[in-house]
């Protein structure tokens, strides 16, 4: 009896877990297949293949201007942010005191602050100082969700490495600043290179931020996709979804060649 | 000169490193957020007003739309631990060689960007979507498609689509730091599978489950675009904001809810640390 219901619950757990995934992968699934229909509209199951939805990006010349704000806009954030942020996680990830937990906790506290807030009143406070709807304005405001990302990332492995080499190396003679460059920079550079994907991809998918910087000049893809949808309900949107998707799974597919997911997720 | 490296290391304030990281936090996130407040208590006059407050906080419209999105932040993060339990509990305990494959499973939809998400919700419940063309063409069971679309149970839906996979590994790392002697120990005493599980497992994955939650309820609550695309009638908070900001262009009613919900973020990350702080203890 009791293996019969233990073999049962079991297989309830599995079929469980099963749909559980038919569940996750659908919304993702069909947009993908949906990004090759040759029909004019959207439809499931699809009535025949092609790739006009795709050569349809590029004649829809906001897109391609869009994504161009978007990769400038995700690199630089991430780039300033690593600048920032890893000198901190040094001090940081090493420190006893009590007072550096604390300092930790805020330097990570916009991850936890809803980003249309983020957002909202970052537009009047940037404008009050004269930045305003810019470029400038942009970076900044993906900074503040960034930063975050890369910080964790950093401090994680920082954190789990002996203090031991970069004492060798500064009792064998180098300054501080050599240590940092030829032992604790190729140390944490798993951690860097993680913490840089997280803020990109942050980045460039940041819809409620952006939003409140839209113009001609900054409109980001995000936002061009939302205007887009919220007037035309057509396979172009899944066409860039698609797209999108495989950037990002080149992406981490580069960095696993590099450094191995296994550290990544140690990290995160 | 050498050999006083590591002194000097240590000499030279290395505290000064969290400078630019805390300074610029300060200047472009605590900043702004404090501007907001002073925005959300300016009268038009230049005096202090606490009206707006009262606004949000007696009137019927306003009062319902602070309790639907705590209610829809609510409803979602109970379905993903409904939901996410049994998959944390596989993944941990019966998944095995398949670990590897259930947690890429897991991952994988966080690359797809939240609009992907947002269209493939509606694909498949569109006129021509796949649920329509099921239940008309396959199955018969209707005559012409339902409108699927535009409905809260979908929005529900995608929210939890989107959430769900953080409620699993929050999960899934308490449980797997449970010690499964003490499961087969209750088992041993007499205790069946289930009292073992309810007795034993569940308390003991609890500060998991609080963990998952919090994370979840605070995104939810200051999720917009799912419900800007999805809709279903649901109003929400974030959803007042954007409609504020886009038509009625009232930014100080907008300031004072978002204070609201910056309230209830700050609440929520206060809970997140306590618990944070119990587990290290």
């Amino acid at each position: 009896m009791s293996v019969f219901s233990r073999d049962w619950i079991n297989t309830a757990l599995a079929a469980f877990v099963v749909l559980f995934f038919v569940f996750m992968l659908a919304p993702i699934l069909v947009v993908i297949v949906v990004s090759f229909t040759s029909a004019g509209y959207v439809a499931f199951p699809i009535p025949g293949w092609s790739l006009k939805w795709f050569a349809n990006i590029f004649a829809y010349r906001p897109f391609i201007d869009a994504m161009i704000v978007s990769i400038e806009v995700a690199v630089g954030a991430t780039v300033l942010s690593c600048l920032v942020g890893v000198p901190a996680c040094l001090y940081l990830a090493r420190s006893r005191a009590a007072w550096a937990n604390t300092v930790m906790t805020f330097l990570l506290s916009p991850l936890s602050m809803p980003m249309i807030v983020i957002g909202f009143a970052s537009l009047f406070f940037l404008s009050r100082i004269g930045i305003g709807i810019s470029f400038t304005a942009l970076i900044v405001t993906h900074m503040v969700v960034c930063l975050p990302y890369v910080i964790r990332t950093v401090a994680g492995v920082y954190a789990g490495l002996p203090t031991s080499y970069e004492e060798s190396a500064a009792i064998l003679g180098a300054n501080p600043a050599r240590v940092f460059w030829h032992v604790t920079l190729p140390l944490i550079r798993p951690g860097i290179i993680a913490g840089s994907l997280f803020s990109f991809l942050t980045s460039f998918d940041n819809l409620p931020i952006s939003y409140f910087f839209a113009s001609a000049s900054t409109n980001t893809l995000p936002v061009v996709m939302l205007s887009y949808l919220e007037h035309q309900f057509d396979p172009t949107i899944a066409a860039l979804s698609t797209l999108q998707l495989l950037m990002a799974i080149i992406a981490l597919l580069v960095v696993d060649r590099i450094y191995g997911i296994d550290k990544m997720t140690v990290a995160g | 000169m050498q050999m006083q490296a590591p002194i000097a290391a240590k000499a030279r304030r290395p505290w000064l490193l969290i400078v630019p990281a805390l300074l610029f936090l300060i200047v472009f996130f605590v900043l702004p957020l404090v501007d907001n407040g002073l925005r959300s208590v300016a009268g038009d006059a230049g005096e202090w007003t606490g009206a707006r407050y009262v606004t949000l906080l007696t009137d019927s419209f306003y009062l319902r739309v602070t309790f639907e999105t705590v209610l829809l932040s609510a409803g979602v993060t109970l379905i993903c631990v409904i939901i996410g339990y049994p998959v944390a509990y596989f993944l941990v305990r019966k998944a095995g060689r398949w670990a590897g494959v259930v947690v890429f499973l897991l991952i994988a939809p966080l690359l797809t960007s939240i609009i992907m998400r947002t269209f493939g919700w509606q694909v498949l419940f569109a006129r021509r979507g796949l649920v329509n063309n099921l239940l008309v063409d396959q199955l018969g069971v209707i005559s012409s498609p339902l409108r699927l679309t535009n409905s809260p149970e979908i929005a529900v839906a995608a929210l939890v689509h989107v959430l769900v996979p953080f409620m699993v590994l929050a999960i899934a790392t308490v449980l797997q730091s449970v010690d499964r002697r003490l499961e087969e120990s209750a088992k041993i005493l007499g205790a069946g599978r289930w009292r073992a599980f309810w007795e034993v497992t569940l308390p003991l994955s609890m500060d998991g489950i609080g963990t998952g939650a919090i994370l979840v309820f605070m995104i939810a609550n200051g999720s917009f675009v799912t419900l800007v695309l999805l809709g279903g009638g649901i109003q929400t908070l974030p959803l007042l904001i954007y409609q504020q900001f886009n038509t009625t262009r009232d930014f100080g009613m907008a300031s004072a809810m978002s204070t609201i919900l910056l309230v209830i973020a700050v609440f929520c990350l206060f809970l997140q640390l306590r618990l944070v702080r119990r587990q290290g203890a």
